[in-house]
């Protein structure tokens, strides 16, 4: 057990967390409140007016949560939006607004919009798909959807839209209270989820794709959820809309619609859900007020403040309020850390027989250029084996190719039995392989907590709700926080640590994720002298207990020296050397590769 | 045979309107949504010669210049900042484009405004009355397509800006001014727009919003065609048959959407779009 | 001004240094590559700068080059000091450069090459009479693709394309990487030749008998830090190189 926290400290921590997590909840019930006994001061425009902004609020919410905290561009929104406008308006002209039919217009309103998410997620999110393929994607959506709409003849009303259909039965105040509601709701469902551990997922999702694969974290089925479920809020929201207005029409579900909640969102804060909430409400306002008079205008301005926002504060206004806020000379506690925890490794016996690593006749090329060949290599629990080799020998070639499957390459290689050929670099993962990447891969705004808790998620799962107060990682994650000091900055934006402490970072979450092998290009590349011991010792250390082994790539060949149980010499391509590191050190070909007399 | 005329006077119209948006996104790497309102600028262009009393061509000249001065503008102010931010560079110059038409709007009014057509009447092709202005277009695209080209294989323009896509860091280390080549290659992209945007007042009625109806075919061929032009002539060939016999024989509506729905498609099969064959 | 910068400089480097560096530091991001590094080229002098990869040595030239920020230290070539200079200005100023990782337009004639690295058409008929002197295979073979040249004749390519226009100090990274060992003779032969005619040049290497064979003078840098210089001559030169390269 290792506590960071001396007891009294924690003691006082305690009830300041707990106060902390009931605080948006009472903020949420004093909102529905005011929002309750508002309309009783509101005229009647005011009312409608608000009504829709709500309501376009909570789209807002769901774009924020796309694309301010995972990173997904979206103007599809929209479309989600009027699919259930349109089934709620289509089944309420069917068959009125009778206990049946309204349960069966949120039904179709959540689910019809949800499982076109799920197809839309399903075209946008591919393994190596780009950010921008979903926001092209996401572009035709709301097209396709108002010419289907356009073409639905007397079902869709076509371009006239539909009018007239029964409705819930409340007055304008009932919807306002209804969508204050809903508003409410959502906002603070989102509220919970992004700052919980779960919602962590989202953001290293946003700032590091790969990291996530490569910690075992399934990103396409993330992503893929995601729009679904957003996809059902939004058609949720159109259903509340259907019942308010009374009319839906094809804008509602068009891509114009979908730019606009973008720019109210970018507008208001992305990544903040506060600031796109209220920037909707206010913008949509505004708009209804002074477009009236000044209709070209008004879009003027806010053309010209959207460009403004998005070059010169992309945070939006909301990081304006917040770098003003933040200015003022108020008492701010900082964030408690979690506790850490040593949590007992699994012990499953590894003394099969079966090599962790299987290498045989790998070859790999790009078009005519030939990278690896011939390479056969076996790797067994307890080696720290060293890659080396001078430039162009195809060491981190060699490291691509074993952690990730889908790399086209001819050859077998296997981990622990198991062929890797076509798995992505996620399942390869589960397979007990972590790798380390030559350029530290963090996640560049969470904190050192967080990317420690998200490498122990296949593990020990997310909480979706909350935040768990402790951290439980294997021993051997703990020494490496504790050597590098890293245990006393749990707290601390990843963002801000130094290069070397960031190397340490992702070695530890490697090593959390108690992988059977660890692959690791260039660990020591510029650290210092301190820390590259610091690693040696960790890996020494590692590998010492039988259970685990360790291929790196490196140059620094003192540090190999070192810490090799065996060194791999690779040039142009091929297997030149493998043995103990007597045998390779003063070999007189290794002298001759570095020396550049094997050239050509 | 009216068939095949429709169907590469539709692929000469999205050339045209498309190969501006192609050299930014080529070049700069940036995808510009104030394409639709390059566009406008152009009909409007024309609108301006046609009241001014000019002969109707002459708006052509007027656009390309008008297009550039302002691609200028918006690549010094908006895009330069926002090189690293590609995603935030669409918005910006989507919410240019909102800026321009409004501006367009206060000038003109929101009203349809009519223009002189610039080539009227129909020849008799093969047996078929055709609109002799499609039939001009088509040689239009074949002009603006062989201007295009001499522009990026032989000029010293064009090779840098080839040497850009290709790689810009040798690029940069060579000596060549990556800035300005970039600064240019907009203002003719922009330049291109202006000019398409006065080629199309002849088959679309001219309004502060027209550009937004192109943009994202253009934006959706051009995803496809990724950097090659010769690319985006067959993908306008290819996607604007599609839309022409979709909408012939199967809807019109649908035909409308056959561009967008067949790129997507292209490019989650192939990211590379057309370029790659 | 200037002339007091002048004077200061021959103080500093009786001979006038082509190349001077003093305590350059710089790197990516929040990672440091290169560290207090201090070296000099006189004029007509080759310096050798050998190290593994991963050392920074690319890095380094970089730097010399604007193209990567320096963070600390000062670079000058001749009395010019350079400070924020673009690429563009260094080539007006004389210096070349023959880069290593992708150095080629692959896809590009070897003409147009050519034509990207002069400033202008007009000076290319002059620039290619140049090039021809060096390596006269070139000129039949100006309209084929770069990328079907053999890696021989693309280094050959690379180190033509930056001797074509006069420089005064040549920057080369790993010029003999992959080269067949007649060829890395000849592209020796063509250093030398322009280094007795003048030139100055900082020359990257991995391969220790090629690089000491041509220089002057050699630098070991290690984890972005000079570790060991000396006479490239000395007979002790090579062995105590290799120590630092090898296991």
């Amino acid at each position: 057990m290792l506590e960071t926290l001396p007891v009294t400290e924690r003691a006082a921590a305690a009830p300041g967390r707990r106060l902390s997590r009931a605080a948006p909840f009472v903020v949420a019930a004093l909102a529905a409140l005011a929002l309750w006994i508002a309309p009783l001061f509101l005229d009647t425009f005011a009312v409608n007016v608000l009504t829709r902004s709500m309501i376009y609020a909570v789209l807002a919410v769901t774009v924020d949560l796309l694309w301010g905290f995972a990173g997904i561009l979206t103007f599809g929104q929209a479309a989600f939006f009027g699919i259930g406008a349109y089934a709620t308006a289509m089944i309420l002209a069917a068959y009125g607004a009778t206990p049946l039919g309204i349960a069966a217009a949120v039904a179709a309103a959540l689910v019809a919009p949800a499982l076109l998410g799920l197809a839309v997620g399903w075209l946008s999110f591919y393994h190596r798909s780009t950010p921008l393929y979903a926001s092209v994607i996401s572009l035709v959506v709301p097209i396709v959807v108002v010419q289907l709409i356009y073409s639905g003849g007397e079902w869709t009303g076509s371009s006239s839209g539909l009018v007239g259909f029964d409705v819930l039965p409340f007055e304008i105040e009932g919807y306002f209270r209804l969508a204050a509601l809903f508003l409410i709701v959502v906002t603070l469902a989102a509220w919970i989820l992004v700052r919980a551990d779960a919602g962590r997922a989202l953001v290293a999702l946003r700032d590091n794709e790969a990291r996530c694969a490569y910690l075992g974290l399934n990103p396409r089925r993330l992503q893929i959820r995601l729009t679904a479920a957003l996809a059902g809020i939004a058609g949720l929201a159109g259903f509340l809309f259907a019942n308010a207005s009374g009319v839906v029409a094809p804008e509602n579900a068009g891509f114009l619609f979908g730019t606009e909640l973008v720019i109210w969102v970018a507008l208001g804060g992305r990544g903040t859900l506060l600031g796109p909430v209220l920037g909707t409400i206010a913008i949509d306002y505004l708009a209804a007020n002074l477009s009236g008079d000044l209709p070209f205008l008004w879009q003027l301005l806010l053309g010209t403040a959207f460009v403004a926002i998005i070059i010169l504060l992309p945070g939006g206004l909301a990081d304006l309020v917040g770098r003003l806020w933040r200015a003022l000379p108020v008492g701010r506690r900082e964030p408690a850390p979690p506790r850490l925890v040593a949590r007992v490794a699994g012990t499953e016996a590894t003394g099969t027989g079966i090599p962790i690593l299987k290498v045989e006749n790998l070859a790999k090329a790009y078009g005519a250029l030939t990278v690896l060949e011939g390479i056969d290599l076996e790797i067994r629990a307890g080696e720290l084996v060293s890659l080396v080799g001078p430039n162009g020998a195809g060491k981190t070639t060699l490291m691509r190719c074993l952690s990730d499957g889908t790399e086209p390459f001819k050859g077998a290689i296997a981990v622990g039995g198991t062929p890797i050929t076509g798995l992505t670099p996620n399942r390869i993962v589960g397979l007990g392989v972590g790798r380390k990447f030559q350029v530290a891969s963090v996640f560049e705004s969470l904190s050192v907590a967080d990317c420690l808790r998200l490498a122990r998620a296949p593990h020990d799962g997310l909480n979706p709700v909350g935040q768990a107060e402790t951290l439980g990682l294997p021993q051997a994650a703990l020494d490496v926080l504790r050597m590098t000091g890293l245990d006393r900055l749990l707290t601390r934006p990843t963002r801000l640590l130094s290069h070397g402490q960031k190397q340490a970072l992702e070695l530890a979450m490697v090593v959390a994720l108690e992988p059977r092998l660890i692959l690791l290009d260039e660990p020591t590349a510029g650290l210092t002298k301190a820390e590259r011991t610091t690693i040696g010792t960790v890996l020494k250390a590692l590998t010492a207990g039988g259970r685990i082994a360790a291929v790196l790539v490196e140059h620094d060949l003192d540090f190999v020296r070192e810490i090799s149980s065996r060194i791999v010499v690779l040039h142009q391509g091929r297997l030149v050397l493998d043995g103990t590191v007597e045998d390779v050190v003063g070999s007189e070909l290794v002298r001759t590769i570095y020396s550049g007399g094997a050239h050509g | 045979m009216l068939l095949t005329l429709d169907i590469l006077t539709t692929a000469a119209i999205l050339f045209i309107v498309s190969i501006g948006l192609l050299a930014i996104f080529g070049v700069l790497k940036i995808i510009n949504f104030a394409h639709g309102a390059w566009l406008t600028v152009g009909a409007y262009c024309a609108v301006v010669t046609a009241k001014l009393g000019l002969n109707p061509w002459a708006a052509l000249p007027l656009a390309f210049a008008v297009g550039a001065a302002l691609g200028g503008l918006a690549e010094h102010f908006i895009i330069r900042p926002l090189y690293r931010r590609p995603l935030d560079a669409i918005l910006a110059t989507w919410g240019l484009g909102i800026v321009v038409g409004q501006l367009v709007t206060l000038a003109f009014g929101r009203d349809v405004q009519l223009t002189p057509n610039l080539y009227a009447g129909t020849v008799e092709i093969l047996g078929v009355d055709y609109s002799a202005y499609r039939l001009v277009a088509f040689g239009i695209a074949l002009a603006i397509g062989t201007l295009f080209a001499l522009i990026i294989e032989r000029t010293r323009l064009g090779l840098s800006a080839r040497a850009v896509i290709m790689n810009e860091t040798l690029a940069r280390s060579l000596g060549i001014d990556t800035g300005r080549v970039r600064l240019v290659v907009f203002m003719i992209g922009a330049g291109f727009a202006g000019l398409a945007g006065v080629l199309l007042t002849p088959l679309t009625s001219v309004d502060p919003n027209m550009g937004v109806s192109w943009l994202i075919g253009a934006f959706m061929l051009v995803m496809v065609a990724d950097a090659s032009y010769l690319a985006l002539a067959a993908a306008c060939l290819v996607f604007g048959a599609a839309q022409v016999l979709i909408s012939t024989f199967v809807s019109p509506i649908l035909g409308s959407i056959a561009i967008a729905v067949l790129a997507a498609l292209v490019l989650r099969i192939s990211p590379k779009g057309f370029s790659r064959a | 001004m200037a002339e007091a910068a002048a004077q200061a400089g021959r103080r500093i480097e009786p001979a006038g240094a082509a190349l001077a560096l003093e305590g350059v530091s710089s790197g990516y991001g929040a990672v440091s590559i290169v560290k207090g590094v201090s070296l000099s080229v006189g004029r007509g002098e080759i310096v050798a700068l050998l190290g593994k990869n991963g050392m920074g040595k690319t890095t380094l030239l970089k730097t010399i080059l604007g193209m990567v920020a320096l963070r600390g230290g000062q670079i000058t070539i001749g009395d010019q000091a350079l400070a924020g200079l673009s690429p563009a200005r260094l080539v007006a100023l004389g210096v070349g450069y023959a880069p290593q990782e992708q150095p080629l337009f692959q896809d590009l004639s070897i003409r147009d090459n050519l034509r990207l690295a002069v400033p202008s058409d007009r000076m290319l008929p002059e620039a290619l009479e140049r090039l021809f002197g060096h390596f006269p295979f070139l000129k039949d073979r100006l309209a084929q693709r770069a990328g079907t040249l053999s890696g021989g004749e693309q280094k050959m390519l690379i180190l033509g394309r930056a001797l074509m226009l006069r420089p005064r100090l040549l920057l080369i990274d790993e010029i003999s990487e992959g080269v067949q060992p007649s060829m890395v003779e000849r592209l020796r032969g063509v250093l030398q030749a322009e280094r007795d005619s003048g030139v100055s040049m900082l020359v990257v290497e991995q391969h220790v008998a090629f690089a000491l064979a041509l220089a002057d003078r050699y630098a070991v840098l290690k984890l972005g830090e000079i570790v060991d210089s000396g006479a490239a001559k000395a007979p002790d030169a090579q062995a105590r190189v290799i120590d630092h390269l090898a296991v």
